[in-house]
């Protein structure tokens, strides 16, 4: 199974990139990984121009390195959001390339789940899974606003939270195991 | 009263959360007639004065788009910097989210956010005022607006008499939490007729780009 990380820890090198590339290699043994340590890369802020609606279909007007993240993403089985905690929330790093994932979906509109939603631009999109590091501050309630917002990505990604995993709780061994059930049942489906 | 604006859209100046604040200040301004400062978080100019500016100012309104379900980037990194610098503790901060889609449901989940985010901080919360369906304003003849902006200048004119967001008014922006029933079903088949999107097509072909419509540049071949 083809993997993507988008890694939003905001220090170069800190505990949380280790977890990740430690995490990452487990997971090379017997899937194709690809992780973006973002905060290392050249993104630029979304600018809410639609151009990637309506003057190049598809495509970012932003040029840095946001293409490559993006061919990875929408070639993924899974795609795993991954960040430390601060402010309540996944980082900004992480939140900057996720704004700009709209590239991967069409401005048409539909009504699903009976919400309005936009239409698919792929025929496939991957699975999202969230790895999270607690701040000293976390608490089970900032954990659930934060797995509710996940969730409402994924419907508006046509794609579902298979799961929302905290380091503390999890070491890579569990995550990677709660990596091979997707796998598993996605198998099973078919 | 000493009112700072936060705009936190990416699209700055010229964007549907300053038209939205253009007509909150000016009823503000009818009840306190001193124009309060709005800063964009999406211009560098204006980033380096917001710590001075949320300093000599005890009540901030951030307004923002949704994005993603969520708060933009450049909001988040702004949230990041309060929480690091401790700006915003024992401030009145209250949050305007407006959004594309028409109901306010898709606001909610980030509302609850903000809400804590308030605790977190230990500000006072004023609450979120949810504005959905708002893309297009821009271009919407003044008949399809009145409505909402004059709704944006009694909540200035409220904020100034009572450094709150008039409930009224807030509800009355919040419209309706979701679509249900008969009115599903109707939109159902209002949306297979392609009608919802007629602002779309109308763009992609001002920019000669409707063919290249459905286009998916970023897939690899796959078995
Ligand atoms: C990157 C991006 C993501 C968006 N995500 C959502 C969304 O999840 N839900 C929604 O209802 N609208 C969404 N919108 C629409 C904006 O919230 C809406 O167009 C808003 O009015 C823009 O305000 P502004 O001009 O002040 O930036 C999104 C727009 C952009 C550019």
């Amino acid at each position: 199974m083809k993997i993507t990380i988008l890694n939003g820890d905001n220090k170069s090198n800190g505990n949380f990139t280790g977890y990740i590339s430690e995490l990452s290699k487990i997971l090379a043994t017997e899937n194709t990984i690809e992780v973006f340590d973002l905060n290392k890369m050249n993104l630029k802020f979304c600018t809410g121009c639609w151009s990637c609606w309506w003057k190049t279909p598809g495509e970012c007007a932003m040029k840095d390195d946001a293409g490559i993240i993006f061919r990875s993403v929408i070639n993924s089985d899974l795609l795993i959001f991954a960040s430390p905690l601060t402010a309540g929330f996944t980082s900004s790093e992480l939140k900057k390339i996720t704004d700009r994932l709209i590239v991967l979906i069409h401005p048409y509109i539909e009504v699903r789940n009976d919400e309005f939603h936009h239409k698919k631009r792929y025929d496939k999109y991957p699975e999202i899974a969230v790895i999270v590091e607690k701040n000293s501050d976390t608490d089970d309630e900032d954990l659930e606003i934060i797995s509710d917002i996940y969730k409402r990505l994924a419907i508006n990604f046509h794609s579902s939270l298979k799961f929302f995993k905290t380091t503390d709780d999890d070491g890579v061994k569990e995550i990677s195991l709660a990596i091979t059930s997707t796998k598993t049942q996605k198998t099973q489906k078919v | 009263m000493s009112l700072a604006i936060i705009n936190g859209s990416p699209r700055g100046l010229k964007s549907n959360s300053e038209l939205l604040m253009r007509n909150f200040i000016e009823g503000y301004c009818n009840i306190i007639p001193r124009i309060p400062e709005q800063l964009f978080l999406a211009k560098a100019s204006d980033l380096a004065g917001i710590p001075d500016k949320i300093k000599t100012s005890q009540n901030i309104i951030v307004i923002f788009p949704l994005y993603t379900d969520c708060m933009p980037g450049i909001v988040m990194q702004f949230f990041e910097d309060a929480y690091e610098s401790g700006i915003l503790n024992s401030k009145n901060v209250g949050f305007i989210v407006q959004s594309g889609f028409p109901e306010s449901k898709h606001s909610v989940f980030v509302e609850r956010y903000l809400e804590k985010l308030c605790r977190r901080l230990n500000c006072n919360y004023l609450g979120t005022v949810i504005k959905a369906g708002v893309e297009g304003i821009r271009i919407q003849p003044p008949s399809m607006t009145k409505k909402l902006f004059a709704a944006f200048s009694l909540l200035g004119e409220e904020f100034a008499k009572t450094g709150e967001f008039d409930r009224t008014i807030k509800d009355q922006l919040m419209g309706r939490y979701e679509f249900t029933g008969a009115t599903i079903g109707l939109l159902k088949i209002i949306s297979k007729t392609g009608a919802f999107n007629m602002y779309w097509n109308k763009k992609l072909k001002e920019n000669n780009a409707f063919k290249l419509r459905n286009s998916n540049p970023y897939s690899e071949f796959r078995n």
